[in-house]
């Protein structure tokens, strides 16, 4: 509010925005490192908030252009934002994939996996303008041809659609192809931000390798065909609303932050819980398990979120270099016998149906030693957290789907009412809801209506779709918007992917050759879990 | 549905809590209060628009409409409703007879979600002074509609000496989209803007404020071209170097075209008011950007500056239009 009047005619646009209140909107990383410094768009302004955030005119190149994740959630992200005016007028998808085919042939299974999977509602007009911009490069990933003719056809846009040099590669497709994708980029100098005159950035999806060795190794050859900057590594999680709005409640209140440490928090529980089973995953699940698959990456970003310090700035460096703290600070306990339970769902009843055992799922060996769950009892060694444990679980075929984390706090230290009075108080609890119903839930001692004292829990929510007035867009939508415009807030950091192995490999180690304990489908995981819980006087809380 | 003829502002507030209780939505949360002034003769066309908005933001919406000042006798009729007709939320329509209409916000201050915003919006010609109107006093932001004056482009000038940051005016919500264009045109140009031209019709108040805002940000002077068509047709921009930008409107469709490079064609249709509303009642701070671009419209500076508090001023239609400037 006290910012210097302007005056109407003769602002330079550039020193206006500099001046401007531009409190929580992150600066535009527009010109990444390597760029020359450009005169700032006159037309946009920080505070003008009514226009969206677009990126520059680029590409977006898509190797797998034909898989499930292609399908299923890019492409109609791609919509999506094309839908909601936030991609540049100049912009041009292209795919890679080994199928034969023409453009026609793509344009039809893009449309059709767009329309089936697309968040917001459909517009011909839409597509058809998507449609004009979108090109099928057919090629194995081993044909040199085929590479060149997409480099061919990136220097192309140059001329036809304005994109000087700005194109993001999204290697949608299984990690043992890395390799020879990422030599073809390096061969052809797709990759590199001096050649193309604009900026190259690669994304990769999770696994980021299977153990530390190999997330080293795989990290190691990203950095150098592309440089460390310009790699965005996708932990979907990071783009839910919810786990964005962490951060907002714990840096933007006064409220939290004081109890936030272990003088008043008795312990975390963070879950994901997926009702599922393994799906037509099978060779990929049965080699990896849980602890891989899930604890490795959302479970531990979602631990660093809720543990990190402050962040000096609310920028992507600042962000990262909090949680890769927190990262290295998280400890195993000394009695993984008692604190790391592995588990494999047994035949059982889930939501009215049968469910298989994970052992008779299709191309699943029967005598499997793979994990479905896992749970474990984690501490994170700070000042601010000290003895205060970290429950970490998911599961896959438990009773419903939700991902959650919940704070417990200690109970008061002295209570006035005598003991029949508060039987049924609990902890005093704040639970984020990261998905479904995302949310925020608090639970306090409450009296119970009546003439005798008797206190009881209740739950004062906070409902997303009912306190805010915009639908919450999709994961896919805001990460790939991120990448485009290069804002790094929402993706870990080669050394965070390290040090999350470095918590994952010891209970790999420990785990390997035993066998896990088995639950029943539809079963809140094996009762050694509880017994983990109820040795420390705890139980889990049923989210 | 509950409706209540002939009744009272304290019988109203029982009402609406009543409805909340059997809707089972004690603790449903409201993001914002709107209030909504008009006309009789608009209430279809306001309360089409509230629903549309409601539809997007969880809100209380509260309709004031006024009618027959010099009645004898002042009268409030109300409507009460959750989730009906009127969208997802929470709904009141009033109908304030004979100087209980002077004095709306006797009626409304009960009603207001506590402690949420409040917008007040004005479905037909804006207030000469939005301090007349107390409903407006109260208000966190103002949005008005200047395209429904008769005198368009006076009206746009009376807001501008009457602007108070948290006003707003939906002649500016639409050309959102035609800015948003604009302004993705400019990304990756790096000349500075040597003229540039605004073809459409000089008397509309949308097409003067795109003017306005092309002059604030680029530092020319920015002409509104009568050309006959639209309220915009085209909007030209001509950079240091000679190079040119032309957006163009052309049957929902919008042809950008650069020089040197392939025209891009973006769909681009006509918002209703629902939408323009909701755009609306997505930014609940001040929009300075308009400040700007309204000031360029008016040569008035220093817009921003000016207090966003306003002071109630006392005016009697009833003693003909001689404001005894008395705050109530």
């Amino acid at each position: 509010m006290t910012e210097p009047g302007s005056t109407v005619t003769t602002v330079p646009a550039g020193s206006e925005t500099a001046t401007g209140d531009q409190t929580a909107v992150p600066v535009p990383a527009a010109s990444p490192p390597g760029t020359v410094t450009e005169r700032a768009n006159p037309l946009r302004d920080p505070r003008d908030r009514r226009l969206p955030r677009v990126p520059e005119p680029c590409a977006l190149v898509v190797f797998g252009v034909t898989g499930d994740l292609a399908r299923k959630k890019l492409l109609p992200a791609i919509y999506d934002l094309a839908n909601r005016g936030l991609l540049p007028a100049d912009f041009a998808l292209l795919g890679f994939a080994r199928r034969d085919w023409g453009d026609g042939d793509f344009a039809a299974l893009a449309k059709k996996a767009a329309k089936t999977h697309a968040r917001t509602q459909w517009n011909d007009d839409v597509w058809r303008r998507l449609n004009e911009n979108l090109q099928f490069v057919p090629g194995s990933f081993d044909d040199d041809q085929a590479f060149d003719t997409l480099a061919e056809a990136l220097d192309n846009l140059r001329n036809t659609h304005g994109i000087k040099g700005n194109a993001a590669f999204y290697l949608s497709i299984p990690p043992p192809m890395f390799p020879v994708v990422l030599k073809q980029m390096e061969r052809t100098g797709m990759a590199s931000n001096e050649r193309s005159g604009g900026w190259r950035r690669v994304v990769v999806e999770k696994p980021f390798g299977h153990d530390l060795d190999s997330a080293r190794e795989l990290n190691e050859l990203v950095d150098t065909v592309f440089t460390a900057n310009d790699v965005f590594r996708i932990d979907h999680y990071l783009g839910k609303e919810t786990v964005q709005n962490l951060m907002a409640l714990r840096f933007a209140n006064q409220l939290f932050e004081p109890i936030w440490n272990s003088h008043y928090v008795d312990s975390v529980q963070i879950t994901m819980a997926e009702d599922v089973g393994i799906g037509g995953r099978a060779a990929f699940y049965d080699a990896t398990g849980a602890a891989r698959d899930v604890l490795q990456n959302h479970l531990l970003q979602l631990l660093a979120l809720t543990a990190m310090e402050e962040p000096v700035e609310f920028a992507a460096e600042e962000i990262r270099t909090e949680k890769i703290k927190v990262l290295r600070a998280v400890s195993l306990p000394p009695d993984l016998d008692a604190s790391a339970i592995r588990g494999q769902y047994d035949q059982g009843w889930l939501a009215g149906e049968r469910a298989k055992a994970y052992r008779d799922e299709e191309d699943i060996p029967p005598d499997s030693k793979t994990e479905t769950y896992a749970a474990v009892r984690l501490g994170v060694e700070t000042r601010r957290w000290a003895g205060v444990p970290f429950y970490m679980r998911t599961g896959k075929r438990l009773p419903r789907r939700v991902t959650e984390i919940g704070i417990l706090f200690k109970r008061a230290p002295h209570l006035p009412f005598s003991r029949t009075d508060t039987q049924e108080l609990g902890h005093n609890q704040l639970v984020i809801r990261v998905q479904p119903d995302e949310g925020v839930t608090l639970k306090f001692g409450s009296k119970v209506p009546g003439s005798s004292m008797e206190v009881r829990d209740v739950a004062m929510d906070f409902l997303y779709g009912e306190a805010f007035t915009e639908a919450s867009p999709e994961a896919y939508e805001r990460l790939i918007l991120d990448v485009l415009i290069g804002d790094a807030t929402l993706f870990p950091r080669n050394d965070e992917v390290e040090a999350s192995w470095k918590v994952i490999d010891p209970l790999e180690e420990f785990w390997a050759g035993k066998a896990p304990y088995l639950y029943r489908a539809g079963e809140w995981g094996p009762k050694e879990a509880d017994e983990m819980l109820a040795r420390d006087g705890r139980e889990w809380r049923r989210p | 549905m509950t409706t209540l003829w002939d009744t009272t502002g304290t019988a109203v507030v029982k009402a609406l809590a009543a409805e909340r209780r059997t809707g089972g939505a004690v603790t449903s949360g409201n993001a914002l209060t709107l209030v909504v002034i008009v006309d009789e003769r608009d209430v279809h066309e306001a309360e089409d628009a509230a629903t549309l908005a409601a539809s997007k933001h969880p809100m209380r919406m509260l309709m004031v409409i006024r009618r027959h000042i010099d009645a004898p006798v002042p009268r409030l009729d109300a409507e009460v409703q959750m989730g009906g007709r009127l969208g997802p939320g929470e709904s009141v329509v009033m109908r304030m007879h004979g100087r209980l209409a002077l004095h709306a916000e006797s009626v409304t201050l009960p009603l207001l979600a506590p402690d949420a915003p409040v917008v007040a919006w004005w479905h037909g010609a804006p207030p000469d002074r939005i301090s007349y109107d107390p409903l407006g006093v109260f208000a966190n932001r103002r949005i008005t509609d200047v395209s429904r004056a008769d005198d368009r482009v006076a009206a746009l000038r009376q807001r501008a000496v009457d602007f108070a940051p948290g006003d707003t005016d939906l002649a500016w919500t639409r050309i959102t989209g035609w800015r948003a264009a604009l302004a993705s045109a400019f990304d990756g140009w790096h000349e500075g803007a040597a003229s540039a031209v605004v073809d459409g019709d000089d008397a509309d108040p949308s097409a003067q404020l795109l003017a306005g805002w092309l002059s604030s940000r680029l530092g020319v002077y920015v002409p509104v071209n009568k050309t006959g068509g639209g309220a915009i047709d085209q909007v030209r921009i001509t950079l240091i170097d000679g190079a040119v930008i032309s957006a163009n409107e052309d049957y929902g469709r919008l042809i950008l075209h650069r020089e040197g490079q392939q025209d891009s064609v973006a769909p681009f249709p006509e918002r209703s008011l629902g939408e323009l509303l909701a755009e609306e009642l997505r930014r609940l701070d001040a929009d300075r950007v308009f400040a700007e671009a309204l000031g360029a419209v008016s040569s008035l500076t220093g817009l921003n500056d000016r207090p966003g508090q306003r002071v109630h001023i006392w005016k009697d239609p009833a003693l003909a239009d001689s404001p005894t400037a008395a705050a109530t």
